[in-house]
Formats: C-alpha cells, structure tokens, sequence
C-alpha cells in the first residue's frame, strides 16, 4: 500500500529569487517534517522546464545533496505536464514492488526565468514538434483550433465556457498557495487580450515558478494519526501525438484508455468527492469533464455555469484549488501539487474550498491535448 | 533547430511526405514506423494531397520569438481528404480566414535560427489560387 504520509507546497509565484534547488527545497522540508521521516530510499523528481529554463543535467542527482539526502537513490522523471503523474506512479511503483519504504516526489519547474516569448519557446515542446509544433505556434495555438472546433460542432457559444475560469478563480481565492487568487466574472474572460482565438489571457493557465513534495510509504508513519491518505491506484495511457489524427478530436482518448485501466466508470465516478483535473485552458478543462463523462457531449460549459462542480453542487467537488487556471501550472510539479491538495482535501487540512467528508480524490493529468494521461484514485484512512 | 535537423525534415516539411499503413489502409501525417491507429509496423511514405480545406482555426498571438514580426500569425486543422494536418496559413489576412476555406501548399518561411543559424522552410497553407471544382 502506498501512504501518503506528508506534503509540501510553495505558493506559485514568480520567484525571481528562488531557484529549482530553493524552491524543491522549501516544499520537501515541510513534506519530510509533516512525515515525521528524516531519510528516504528514493527521490523521484518530477520536473519538465526546468533544464532549459536553469539548465541542469541530473537534476535529482545534485538535488539530494542539495537536501541534505546524499546517499538516497534519484533520478527525474519527464512526462510534459504530466511529468508529476508520471513520478507518482514510479513512486507507487517503487513502494509496492518492496525496492523502497519510503519515496519522496518533487515537482519543479520554473516558467519565469525568461521572457515570456522564450517560455511559449520551451513550453512548444509540450506538442509534437514533428508535426504541429514545427511551426511558432507557442503553448495556445492547438487549444485555439479546439475551442473553436467546439463551439462550432455543439453550437455553443463563446460566452458560456467562460464560466469555467471565473469558476476557477473562485475557487483559488481562498488557497493560500494559489498565483492568482482573485474573482473574474466570467464577462472579463471572454473580453480579455486574445492568446490565440478564440483562447484569452484568461482561458490560460499564469506562467509562475513551484515546487511540490510528498512522502510514500509502505507503512504507517511515526506520528499518531498517520498517514494522511493512500494512493490507491494510478494508471495511464499514450495516444495521439495530434488532434489531426483523432476521428474525435473533442475526446481526449488516452484519458478514455486510462479510466477503463483504472476500473472507474463514469457511475462510479458519482462515489468521487473531489478531483483535481487539468485545465491548462478552458477548452482543456471541458473536454476533460466530457471524456470522464461528467456531462454530455457539448453540455460541459453549461454543467459548469450552472455550479454543478463547485460547493453546493450535484457532481464532484472540481478543482477546489482553482486549478491550473489560479492556482498556476509550474509544468513538471503540477502533477504533484494536485495530489498533495487532494491528500489535504481528504485529512480535512486544505487551507481553502474544502469538500465535506471528502472519502475518495482523482486526480487527472494530460499533457498537450493527450499524447500521455493518467489518473490516480486517492483515499482517505 | 541545427542544419542535420532541418536536413531531417526535408520530405515530411517540403514535400508533404507522410505514411500509409498497408494493413489498416488509412493515410497520416507525420510519416511514423508504426501505424498510429492499426499499431503495425508495415507503414509507407506516402505523398499527402496538397490540397485541402479548413475545418477550424486559430489567431495565435503568444506566439515565439522566431515570429515576432509575423504575429498574429494563423494555425489550422486542414482536412485534405485522406488525412488531416496542423499547418500554417499564410499570405492572407487572419481576419479573412474562414471554417471550410480551401488552401493549398506552399512552401514559406518558418523560422531564422538566429544571425548565423539556418533559415528554416516548410509548407504552410495559403487560401486556393485556381478552384478547379
């Protein structure tokens, strides 16, 4: 079994005065003293950016002197932006073959250290550089051609999907670890400067710089009360490298793939309390809900405005961190963010929107718009 | 993007060379060893019609530095019959770029890597020249 038994965040911010060695730092000193453990058998870091961003070879190497774990078996794990999922799930791995006890994940990536143009540059590569991403077409250009492929094929209007992101900034108000914690009225989405149309600055995740920590073990931990949760299962898939290949565009199929390996079926997914999905923009975040089947093709925007997935709602608690949208995509350690809110979410210690008597969390990665993804179901003990 | 690199891309960037699977039949951008759909490994270069039309699109703004004095620049899903691509579209007013436009390969500038660096080339989209339906 593997137990969740400690974790630890940064605010995501522009940390001009952090770098990728301070800000892993800060997250897994408050994940080992919230374990109780001093040492581990494993560092598995997530991280996807940060090499180009402060260029560093064996990263997880240099990190574990850097942590004072010198000696502690590492290496980084690269996924895009579900390279967190990706550690979680070596993690698991690790713990529940016996080649560790305890395994610390870090996530960090830095998106901050140029201007924003050299980022959109590095944040490219998320895509297939084969094919879509040979040309300049930056981190919104294929969510563009998707959103309005949506609003075309369901007769939707642009409107209606900015609930989504005022939705996520209502949430991650109250996170004290969230970049943007402040509301949008969803007549402020739609208005805002274009990204790629019709994608606005705020259909898109902020470009901030985090860190997130968390302690495995295959044991209870030395404190009473311990652990705060288990990772029950992870699971994931490959799938097309483009939208152009899809017949389905509008369905992330490697998402399909890896809740039918998970074994949750959208009924069973009405025993979820709580998810942390990933909605690097708008369109991301509805083709997601879809895909679980959460709401009818086409009907997500309209689940959404009508509070379905927030406090008070019919469906599952969603992203009650405010998502990439608020709380910040630090690429690599996202992943890792989510699983350490869903773990709060589920020890009743998350610092904002809380879900009640929250039992189970999912957590759902993808990176681009479903080369890879990965879901992973948490419970409370 | 080094020269060996851009080398590398000549057929699939500048003549629209993709794959087909003979056991699956279906067409695909970019050429893969294995098919994308079928998953066999029985797949061969095969030249993508360069016509097409647009099924959807999008301005880019927050584009790289590479296109900085292009932006905004236009990115499409093009349906060319047996296969769809994201390309470029090019040597048109993005605010006249519409759903089912039809266009037509050529081959444009993408990027300069850098002063000294090579000057890169692909097939972008442009708006059809002579309709012949």
């Amino acid at each position: 079994m593997a137990k969740i038994l400690g974790y630890g965040l940064t605010r995501v911010e522009r940390h001009y005065d952090k770098g990728v060695r301070e800000l892993a730092a800060e997250a897994t000193e408050k994940a080992l003293e919230h374990s109780g453990i001093e040492n581990v058998d494993f560092i598995v870091v997530a991280s996807s950016l940060s090499y180009l961003q402060e260029p560093q070879l064996d990263i997880a190497g240099y990190l574990a002197s850097f942590l004072g774990l010198r000696g502690a078996r590492s290496f980084a794990v690269e996924a895009g932006e579900s390279s967190g999922a990706a550690a979680l799930q070596v993690a698991k791995s690790l713990i529940d073959s016996g080649h560790a006890s305890t395994v610390l994940v870090v996530g960090i990536d830095k998106l901050t250290d140029y201007p924003s143009q050299e980022t959109y540059r590095h944040l490219q590569l998320l895509y297939d550089t084969y094919s879509d991403a040979f040309y300049n077409i930056g981190h919104a250009g294929i969510a563009g051609i998707l959103m309005r492929l949506y609003m075309k094929a369901y007769g939707v209007s642009r409107e209606i999907l900015s609930y989504w992101p005022s939705m996520m900034h209502s949430h991650g108000s109250s996170n004290p670890y969230a970049m943007l914690r402040f509301r949008v009225d969803p007549s402020k989405v739609h208005s805002s400067a274009p990204l790629a149309e019709p994608v606005t600055l705020m259909d898109a995740y902020p470009l901030g710089d985090g860190a997130a920590a968390i302690v495995m073990s295959s044991s209870e931990g030395p404190r009473a009360g311990d652990p705060a949760a288990e990772l029950v299962r992870i699971e994931s898939s490959t799938g097309f490298p483009s939208p152009a290949l899809s017949d389905d565009p509008l369905k992330i199929d490697s998402l399909a793939a890896s809740m039918s390996r998970l074994g949750i079926s959208p009924r069973d997914l009405g025993n979820v309390d709580v998810m942390e999905i990933h909605d690097s923009f708008t369109i991301t975040g509805l083709l997601i809900l879809e895909t679980l089947g959460l709401a009818d093709r086409g009907k997500a925007p309209e689940s959404v405005a009508e509070g379905r997935f927030t406090v008070g709602g019919d469906g599952p608690l969603v992203n009650p961190s405010g998502g990439l949208k608020s709380r910040g995509h630090p690429i690599g350690a996202t992943d890792v963010y989510k699983a350490a809110e869903i773990v709060m979410q589920l020890d009743g210690s998350f610092p904002g929107v809380k879900a009640q008597d929250a039992r189970l969390g999912l957590l759902v990665s993808v990176n681009g718009f479903g080369s890879s993804s990965y879901v992973g179901l948490f419970k409370s003990v | 993007m080094s020269a060996p690199i851009v080398w590398r891309f000549k057929e699939s960037k500048q003549r629209l060379v993709g794959g087909r699977c003979d056991s699956c039949g279906r067409a695909f951008y970019p050429l893969t060893y294995g098919c994308p759909y079928c998953g066999a490994r029985s797949v061969k270069e095969f030249v993508l019609p360069r016509e097409g039309k647009i099924v959807s699109y999008s301005i880019v703004y927050s584009t790289t530095d590479a296109a900085r004095f292009e932006t905004p620049i236009v990115l499409a899903l093009v349906d060319l019959g047996v296969a769809r691509v994201i390309a470029e579209i090019t040597d048109i007013d993005p605010s006249e770029v519409s759903e089912d436009m039809k266009v037509e390969a050529v081959l444009r500038k993408v990027r300069e890597e850098g002063e000294s660096g090579v000057i890169v080339y692909a097939l972008k989209f442009r708006p059809l020249l002579v309709d012949g339906d």
